[in-house]
C-alpha cells in the first residue's frame, strides 16, 4: 500500500466577500511510495505549493481524498493536523525560515523537543545531522550568522533530525546560487537514500527535476504527467 | 518550556530597543502611578495633619452636648483628675484643656465676634501647631496677664497691631458681665480664613479668671501616636468614660465635612489613577502587539512545525513576563527613591500657597509611600502588563500556519 494516497483531490480558493473563485488543484490522483525521491514541477500558480500544503496537513482539500500512513488528511481536526504535521512531516521551506533566537543546533533540535525526545538523545541526533550536513562547527551559530546555504542546511538537519515519514521542500533551491542548490540536493538525495525518508520537492528548478527519482508535473492545478 | 522561555528571553535580547520602549513605558507607567498616589498621600495627610495639628487636634473630650451648643453651661470640673484617668493609656502622647466661648472683641475702632480660646500654652505647643503660625509679635507665656493673639485679617479689621489694646467682652459662667482690656502680643496668620478672621487666644487663667470658671475648662484636646488609631480610641475612650457626662469626638465627628471631603478627594483620586491605568495598560497592550505582528511569520513556522497553541501562548506571555517583571523593579526602585526624595525635600507650590493653605494642606507637599498602596499599584499593572499580553499571545497561537508563513 502507498505512503501517500490522493483521490479526486480538489482544492477551491473563494476570495472573501466575492464570488470570484480559484481552482488551485482539479481532481488530483497521485499515490508516493514509502522513500521515493519526487518532485512536482510546474509554472507558478500549477498548484505545487498547494499540493505540497495539503500533503503536509497545512491546509485541507475542498473535496477529494488524502490518506498518509493510513491517516485521512480529509477528516482531521486541526489539533490532529498539528500532531501529524509534529510526528510525520518535516518541512523545509523556500525562505529556510529558521526561528532566529535559537542556534544553528537548537533549531535542528527544535522538533524533536516539541516531540518530548528527552534533552541527551535529541542533542546527539542533532549534532550528528549538522555534522553530515557539514556544520560541525557552526553548532551555535545562529541564523543571522550563517549563509543562505547554511540556512537551508540547517532547515534540512531541522527537517530529517526527528526521522519523519516525510519531508517536504517547498523550492529549496530557489534562493541559493546553483552550486550550493545542486550540493543541497545531493545532500537530500544522500539522507533520501541513506534514511529511506520520502522527500517531496516542490520545483521550477531543472537541475532538481533531473536529480529526482520521479517527476510530477503539474499544469492548472491538473497532473499532465 | 525551558526553551520557551529561552526563546522569549533571547527575544526580548534580539529586539533591544523595542524590548527598551515596552520596559520603558511599564516602568514609566508605574512609576508614574505610585508618584502621584504618593503626592495625594502625603497632601491628604498633611491636610488631615494641618487641620488637627493646628486648632482642632485628634480627639476632643467635652462635657455632653458642648459641640452642639459651645458656651460655658457645659464644662469640665477636675479635667486633671479626668486627664489621669486616660492618659495611661500610651497612644495618647499629649493633651491640653482649653476654655472655648464667643465673645465680643473690640478696639477704638471696630468691634467683631471671635471664638475666644484660653490655651495652657506650654500644653497647647504639644498638641497643636498654632504656635508656629505667629508671624508678628510673640506666643504668650504661661506667666503673661491679660495678653491677646489674635488673627491676621481680625488686626486688619479691628485696625490693631502689636501692642495696642482690644477689650474682650462675654458673659461669665455666673451671668456676670465680663470685660476685660488684652494687650495684642501676636498676631497668626494661618492660612484659613475662618481662624484669621474669627479667632482670639488668651491663656488659660486668664480665661477662667475671666468667665468665673475657677478651674473648669470646656475641652480636653487630645493628639495620638498615629492617625490611623484615632478610630479605635475614641471607642476605646467613649467605654472608659461616662457617656451621660462626657462626649468624646475624634476630628471626623467635629468636621464631617472635611472627612466627606476627604473620602471624596479619595474617591476622585482612585478614579484617576484607574483612567492612568487604562492609559498604560493601552500603552502595554500596543507595544507587545506590535511585538507579536512583527514576528507573525516565525509564529506561523512554529505552528507548521508542530508547536501547539498553548506553548506559543506561554512564549508570547512569558516575553511579557519578563518584560514587566524588570519594568516593574525598575518602576517601583525609581518610585520609592523619588517618593522619598521629596517626602524629606517637599515639592513647593508656593505659588498656589494661598489655595493649598486654605485647604490646610500647605505650600510645600510632601509625597509620602503607603506600602499598601504601593503593593497594590505594583500588582495592578504587572498583572496589566500579563494580562494585556494575552490578547496578543491569543492572537498568535490562533494565526493559521499556512497564512502566516506567507506573511512578510
Amino acid at each position: 500500500m502507498a505512503l501517500i494516497q490522493i483521490k479526486n483531490l480538489t482544492k477551491i480558493y473563494s476570495e472573501k466577500n466575492s464570488t470570484v473563485q480559484t481552482k488551485a488543484l482539479d481532481s488530483i490522483n497521485l499515490e508516493i511510495e514509502r522513500g521515493e525521491f519526487t518532485a512536482i514541477a510546474g509554472p507558478s500558480g500549477s498548484g505545487k505549493t498547494t499540493l505540497l500544503n495539503i500533503i503536509g496537513a497545512l491546509d485541507y482539500p475542498t473535496s477529494g481524498q488524502i490518506i498518509i500512513d493510513n491517516y485521512n488528511l480529509s477528516s482531521m481536526t486541526q489539533k490532529a493536523f498539528a500532531e501529524f504535521r509534529l510526528h510525520k512531516i518535516g518541512f523545509v521551506f523556500q525562505s529556510y525560515n529558521l526561528i532566529n533566537t535559537l542556534t544553528a543546533l537548537e533549531n535542528a533540535e527544535y522538533v524533536m523537543l516539541l516531540q518530548a525526545i528527552n534533552k541527551r538523545e535529541r542533542r546527539l541526533k542533532a549534532e550528528k545531522i549538522l555534522s553530515e550536513v557539514g556544520l560541525a562547527n557552526k553548532l551555535s551559530h545562529f541564523p543571522n550568522q550563517l549563509s543562505s546555504g547554511e540556512q537551508q542546511r540547517v532547515a534540512i538537519a531541522r527537517a530529517i533530525a526527528p526521522m519523519p515519514l516525510i519531508i517536504l521542500a517547498d523550492e529549496p533551491t530557489a534562493n541559493l546560487d546553483s552550486q550550493t542548490g545542486a550540493m543541497l540536493i545531493n545532500l537530500m538525495k544522500e539522507l533520501n537514500e541513506k534514511k529511506q525518508v520520502t522527500f517531496i520537492l516542490a520545483t521550477h528548478d531543472p537541475m532538481v527535476m533531473a536529480k529526482a527519482k520521479r517527476l510530477i508535473n503539474l499544469k492548472d492545478g491538473r497532473i499532465i504527467s | 518550556m525551558r526553551t520557551f522561555i529561552l526563546i522569549a528571553f533571547r527575544n526580548i535580547l534580539r529586539n533591544k530597543y523595542r524590548s527598551a520602549i515596552t520596559i520603558s513605558a511599564i516602568a514609566f507607567g508605574l512609576f508614574a502611578l505610585i508618584f502621584l498616589k504618593g503626592f495625594i498621600d502625603g497632601a491628604d495627610y498633611q491636610m488631615i495633619n494641618n487641620y488637627t495639628d493646628l486648632l482642632i487636634g485628634h480627639i476632643q473630650i467635652h462635657a455632653k452636648g458642648f459641640q452642639k451648643s459651645i458656651g460655658l453651661e457645659k464644662t469640665i470640673a477636675g479635667a486633671n483628675n479626668l486627664i489621669e484617668k486616660i492618659s495611661k493609656n500610651r497612644k495618647i502622647i499629649a493633651h491640653s484643656k482649653r476654655i472655648k466661648d464667643f465673645a465680643l472683641i473690640s478696639s477704638p475702632e471696630n468691634s467683631y465676634g471671635v471664638l475666644l480660646l484660653g490655651i495652657d500654652p506650654e500644653e497647647e505647643k504639644k498638641v497643636s501647631s498654632f504656635h508656629k503660625r505667629i508671624r508678628k509679635g510673640f506666643y504668650l507665656n504661661p506667666q503673661d496677664k491679660n495678653k491677646i493673639i489674635i488673627g491676621k485679617d481680625l488686626a486688619e479689621n479691628l485696625k490693631v497691631a502689636l501692642e495696642d489694646k482690644v477689650v474682650i467682652m462675654s458673659q461669665a459662667a455666673d451671668g456676670s458681665l465680663a470685660t476685660a482690656a488684652f494687650e495684642v502680643c501676636g498676631i497668626i496668620d494661618t492660612g484659613a480664613e475662618e481662624i484669621d478672621k474669627n479667632l482670639a487666644v488668651i491663656t488659660l487663667s486668664d480665661a477662667q479668671e475671666l468667665l468665673t470658671l475657677e478651674d473648669k475648662v470646656s475641652e480636653i484636646v487630645l493628639k495620638i501616636s498615629s492617625l490611623k488609631e484615632v478610630d479605635k480610641l475614641t471607642l476605646t475612650l467613649r467605654g472608659q468614660l461616662d457617656t451621660n457626662l462626657f462626649e468624646v469626638l475624634n476630628w471626623k465627628d467635629i468636621s464631617p465635612m472635611t472627612y466627606q471631603w476627604l473620602k471624596f478627594d479619595q474617591i476622585f483620586t482612585s478614579l484617576i489613577l484607574f483612567i492612568f491605568l487604562i492609559v498604560v495598560a493601552s500603552g502595554i497592550l500596543n507595544t507587545i502587539l506590535m511585538a507579536v505582528l512583527e514576528r507573525t511569520r516565525e509564529f506561523g513556522i512554529m505552528l507548521a512545525l508542530g508547536t501547539k497553541k498553548n506553548q506559543i501562548m506561554f512564549m508570547v506571555a512569558a516575553e511579557s513576563f519578563i518584560l514587566a517583571l524588570t519594568a516593574a523593579l525598575i518602576g517601583s526602585i525609581a518610585a520609592i527613591l523619588t517618593v522619598n526624595y521629596f517626602g524629606q525635600r517637599g515639592i513647593d507650590l508656593s505659588k498656589f500657597s494661598k489655595a493649598l493653605d486654605s485647604f490646610y494642606i500647605g505650600s510645600v507637599i510632601y509625597t509620602r509611600l503607603e506600602w499598601g498602596g504601593f503593593f497594590i499599584s505594583l500588582i495592578v499593572v504587572f498583572l496589566t502588563s500579563i494580562v494585556t499580553s494575552l490578547l496578543p499571545a491569543y492572537k498568535a497561537a490562533n494565526l493559521k500556519p499556512i497564512e502566516a508563513i506567507r506573511h512578510i
